[in-house]
């Protein structure tokens, strides 16, 4: 089978990537190992959306990704759970307040919606918050949160409506290169060639990138989460705490739209790999960080819980760019935990730029080609 | 209150009554039984109005699995099935979604909670407490997990005589009193500790499971191997109206009567004929319930040929090849409307009938509660599953399978021990189906007491064979094992102890008194409401009313708990009198008028989030659904449950739409299986009492 395009990977990125791609009239396929989109990395992320970064490439698509997903029940009446609540970072020690303060003034050069509050605005936000030490925090009301789950969902009928095909139980057995160009990807579900092979594959992303001989740094950790029944509303933002605890560095959690709230923790050590089982140490530590910080959450009920995959790159940023190697070849992965957030917005950049070759995004790929020198650190990861 | 006064088997215990409030008012209610049950006791039906569509909510599974008997408890929502009332309760109709406290103390102490066994056993229902005991003997230190405060699960609800077979599985014995007498051999096992009020949220991959015991603590306990006997859940039915306050399944029902003495209905119906239906109809019947019918889609009853016709000679009609067209009441259930199906299984709606009744219970069966062992054998754990969680089928076969279970797990852990290979055939023949049924055999009575057998069914069973001291009755031998039906060989002594003994009441005694008139000896396990000289509808073996029978003595006999009762009749009919007329004919009949509103697409699927047949089946055709997670963008699969309940209902869904089993991928099951407290997870030190 021939397509113009063909992307792999059903997930955070290449979902709506497949839209605003097959929106511009390419003919284009999407190839998914899983039954159903989203059943990778998507499933498990939280659903927060920030353009407040450290750096100018991640901000630009976030922001965009901010403006279609808020855009999405106007322009499509498709329902995401989009709810601009903000990010909130209640600050309690020193330390994290002069490296925030720090961070605002490079943010504030961006542009971005973010400033200092005081203890006493952090109570008016997130009622019941724990008070004793608050020295203030950074907050950013333009930022929000969405269900990754509705999202893929959209962006898929979207994608399929634009005239994309799917392709599910397909996982790539090879890639058949010649010279510099990919001739075929073949896959359980037959094989296809394209003018240009996109791999959004994700936590899988390096092991694609090898099929070509091309040894991507893309390796995945894993992070635990877990959502509570739904209450009233209790707060609107964010909430990142980045103080550092017995087992696990920081941790965030919001009410989405249905009332649930949804917590995510990054475990200390890191656990590298791909395991997504659930561990018995991750309920009790995260749960005493919530009651911690909000005594209120303890009367709520924990629903269920999972554990999903960070797939990080050696500086916390996205690869994105051609492959060297391969005419044919384009990497958009590593999103390093942010594919949801980063994916609309990179999907439409990326049509943009792939399609109607605009320039206007050059710092972008600048930014984050798969061939920098990963000398600089990701602040907020 | 709607408590049992009275029980022929229960024991109605003087419970301590302590006061509480609902919505403000003050009631009385048993101290320590479920909040839901005090509730229903005192009549009250709705606990809560659903945060989608203000549906009423009563109680559903009366097993912590659901959330729809949530109210709020002192200002926090709570599953009132699973919560024991204290006194001075303030407990409130929950009204959509609940609102937190807005004050909340910091963060007090808080402490791990760890424990380490062998095995951990879940689940102390016939299968669990047998395969404890097997392993506790074989040197294994066993944590027995259950979820409910004393042990023996549904055994406790069973206060019908067991069928299976006498040497291996207690039959002719009551399940409550084999509850008993199981629980005590487990409690007294020094290898042996239990952990009542524990549920089972979770295994982790760090071969550790995550237990919540007693509402307040949550304790990770570390095994070697898992042996999962945590039962079933039922199955629920697709109907419109089927969301109402009064429906529910027979096992939740159960619950309510037999375990909280709760009169929880006045008049019921039940769809479903299978043993659970039968039985519980039997249940209601004990309690003082009115049951109005039976109805089955099947052509034949689904449960012990037995069972079905004990349940009709006492006067329950069973409506077979009928469906359920309609529940109807505003706040809750208050009538019912069943039709006879066609061709297709399609109902024939000219032949609706509607019942008043306040009850519906759904016993259209079970499915197997495995998901902790998928969990603990996708890990590569030693787990071996037993009883319901393995496969459904009659509690005696659990008792016996609990046992090949236990030997089963010793020998994963490197214990070398040789299953006598009998023990499998055994299992086999307590799991059968019932086989062939036989046409009754003429009986010719004279002077002396003999046996008349109305059980014509193959069905594992055999305590009239054991229990007969002169062994008159023997099972024929034609399969040779314990399916065989029995028949009378000679030699009866009139003991009446197979008369007593016997689960199906299927055995009367009966002798020649003159030329026309004759004895008769039946079993009767109500309260008898009459005495001698007193007149009573008796029915031939399949219910139909034969003739009005002279009471001339009762007896009760104690072993069996069972009252005798001697009645004179009539020889013609002697041989063919099988059992007491329980309720009149008139109680059963169905309405003059009848009422309904057939729009099948408004049955509720997923009962969590209120979503319908319709909209779960235009999502999986417009979105070429094949894979159940991706219904979770309707939210099925989202809500308290997990998609424990839908799941059982989306296959039939997808059949609908042609598409093929093969083709459809299962829900992902994650923990948590039961939604706990931040407060719990975490460990916080109770201030009140010091506990941890």
């Amino acid at each position: 089978m021939h397509y113009d395009i063909v992307i792999i990977g059903a997930g955070s990125v290449g979902l709506p990537l497949a839209y605003y791609m097959a929106e511009k009239g390419v003919s284009l396929a999407v190839i998914e190992k899983e039954v159903s989109p989203g059943r990778g990395q998507n499933r498990a992320a939280i659903g927060g959306v920030r353009a407040t970064h450290s750096d100018p490439a991640k901000i630009a698509i976030c922001r965009e990704s901010i403006r279609l997903l808020s855009a999405m029940k106007d322009e499509h009446r498709i329902d995401i759970n989009w709810k601009q609540g903000g990010y909130l970072y209640p600050v309690y020690r020193e330390k994290d307040a002069r490296e925030l303060r720090a961070l605002l003034k490079v943010q504030e050069k961006q542009d971005l919606e973010i400033g200092w509050i005081r203890p006493e605005r952090i109570r008016e936000l997130v009622p019941g918050i724990n008070m004793s030490g608050l020295l203030g925090g950074t907050y950013s009301p333009g930022d929000g949160s969405a269900s990754p789950l509705l999202t893929a969902d959209a962006y898929c009928q979207l994608a399929k409506r634009a005239g994309a095909d799917f392709y599910f139980n397909a996982k790539v057995q090879h890639l058949d290169t010649k010279g510099r160009y990919i001739n075929a990807v073949h896959t359980d579900a037959g094989a296809f060639s394209a003018g240009l092979v996109i791999n959004c594959a994700g936590a899988h992303a390096r092991e694609i990138g090898l099929m070509s001989g091309q040894d991507f740094p893309v390796n995945p950790d894993s992070h635990e989460a877990g959502i509570t029944e739904p209450v009233q509303p209790l707060f609107d933002p964010m909430i990142v705490d980045i103080r550092p605890a017995e087992n696990s560095q920081n941790y965030y959690f919001y009410q989405n739209t249905e009332g649930q709230v949804v917590f995510c923790i990054t475990p200390s050590p890191l656990k590298p790999g791909f395991d997504c089982d659930n561990t018995s140490a991750f309920l009790p530590s995260v749960t005493r960080r919530m009651i911690n910080i909000c005594p209120r959450l303890r009367y709520l009920r924990v629903r269920r819980t999972w554990r999903g995959l960070y797939p990080m790159t050696p500086d916390g940023f996205p690869l994105i760019g051609f492959n060297r190697e391969i005419e044919n070849n384009f990497l958009a992965a590593g999103m390093c935990g942010q594919g949801f957030m980063l994916g609309p917005g990179l999907g439409k950049i990326l049509a943009e730029t792939l399609i109607d070759h605009s320039r206007s995004y050059d710092f972008i790929f600048t930014e984050l080609s798969p061939y920098r020198t990963f000398d600089n650190e990701e602040a907020l990861k | 209150m709607r408590e049992l006064i009275q029980h022929p088997l229960i024991t109605v215990r003087d419970k301590k009554h302590v006061p509480f409030t609902f919505n403000g008012d003050p009631y009385f209610g048993n101290e320590n039984d479920a909040v839901s049950s005090a509730l229903i006791a005192n009549d009250i039906h709705i606990f809560s109005y659903h945060h989608k569509n203000h549906a009423p909510q009563g109680i559903f599974c009366a097993n912590g699995q659901c959330s729809h008997c949530t109210v709020l408890i002192d200002g926090l929502p709570q599953k009132s099935c699973i919560t024991p009332l204290k006194e001075g309760m303030d407990i409130r109709t929950l009204d959509g979604l609940p609102e937190l406290p807005g004050v909340a103390e910091p963060i007090g102490e808080t402490r791990d909670h760890k424990e380490t066994c062998d095995v951990l056993v879940i689940g102390g229902g016939p299968s669990g407490l047998t395969a404890s005991l097997e392993l506790a003997e074989a040197g294994f230190s066993v944590i027995l997990a259950d979820d409910k405060a004393a042990l023996g699960g549904k055994l406790l609800l069973q206060t019908h005589k067991f069928f299976g077979s006498t040497e291996d599985c207690y039959a002719g014995t009551r399940g409550l009193d084999i509850a008993a007498l199981l629980g005590e051999k487990v409690r007294r096992h020094p290898g042996i500790r239990v952990m009542n009020n524990t549920m089972i949220a979770g295994i982790y991959k760090d071969r550790k499971a995550g237990a919540f015991v007693n509402n307040r603590t949550y304790k990770i306990i570390d095994f070697k191997g898992l042996l999962v006997a945590s039962g079933a859940r039922e199955r629920s039915l697709l109907f419109p109206g089927n969301p109402l306050p009064g429906i529910y399944g027979a096992g939740a029902f159960q619950t309510l009567v037999n375990r909280d003495g709760i009169k929880a209905a006045d008049r019921l119906f039940i769809v479903g004929s299978g043993n659970v239906g039968l039985i519980a109809a039997y249940h209601a019947l004990q309690a003082g319930i009115r049951v109005k019918g039976i109805c089955d889609i099947l052509p034949r009853p689904g449960g012990y040929k037995v069972h079905a016709d004990k349940i009709r000679r006492m006067g329950v009609p069973l409506y077979l090849r009928h469906t359920i067209l309609h529940a109807g009441g505003t706040e809750k259930l208050e009538r019912v409307t069943i039709a006879g199906v066609g061709a297709g299984q399609r109902p024939l709606l000219d032949t609706a009938k509607t019942f008043e009744v306040d009850t519906l219970l759904i016993a259209v069966g079970l499915a197997p509660v495995d998901e902790n062992y998928d969990t603990a054998a996708s890990f590569g754990f030693p787990v071996v599953k037993t009883g319901d969680a393995d496969e459904i089928a009659e509690a005696s076969s659990a008792m016996f399978g609990g046992r090949i279970a236990g030997l089963n797990m010793a020998k994963r852990l490197g214990r070398k021990i040789r299953i006598d290979p009998s023990f499998h055939e055994k299992a086999e023949i307590l799991k059968s189906p019932p086989g062939t049924t036989f046409p009754k055999q003429k009986t010719v009575l004279d002077e002396r007491f003999r046996p008349v057998i109305h059980c014509v069914q193959e069905i594992p069973c055999n305590p009239c064979e054991t229990v007969c001291p002169v062994h008159a009755i023997r099972l024929k031998k034609r399969r040779g094992n314990i399916l065989d039906v029995p028949e009378y060989t000679g030699g009866c002594t009139g003991c009446m102890k197979c008369v007593a003994v016997c689960p199906g009441l299927a055995i009367s005694l009966a002798r020649r008194i003159g030329e026309t008139k004759a004895e008769i000896i039946l079993p009767y396990e109500f309260i008898p409401d009459f005495t001698d000289g007193d007149k009573l509808d008796l029915m031939n073996m399949e219910g139909d009313f034969l003739e009005k029978g002279t009471v001339k003595k009762l007896r009760y006999y104690k072993p069996g708990r069972t009252t005798l009762v001697t009645l004179e009749v009539s020889l013609g009919n002697a041989p063919d009198i099988a059992g007491i007329r329980v309720q009149p004919e008139a109680e059963t009949r169905p309405s003059k008028t009848t009422s309904f509103n057939y729009l099948p697409d408004d049955a509720i699927l997923c009962r969590c989030e209120m979503i319908t047949v319709k909209q779960v089946r235009d999502f999986i055709r417009e979105h070429h659904v094949r894979d159940m997670n991706q219904l979770k963008a309707l939210r099925v699969g989202m809500g308290s449950c997990g998609g424990r309940n839908c799941s059982l209902l989306l296959p039939r869904i997808f059949r609908e739409l042609n598409i093929p089993p093969e083709a459809i991928v299962e829900n992902t099951r994650r923990p948590l299986s039961v939604e706990i407290p931040i407060h719990v997870l975490a460990n916080e030190k109770h201030r009140d009492s010091g506990e941890g």
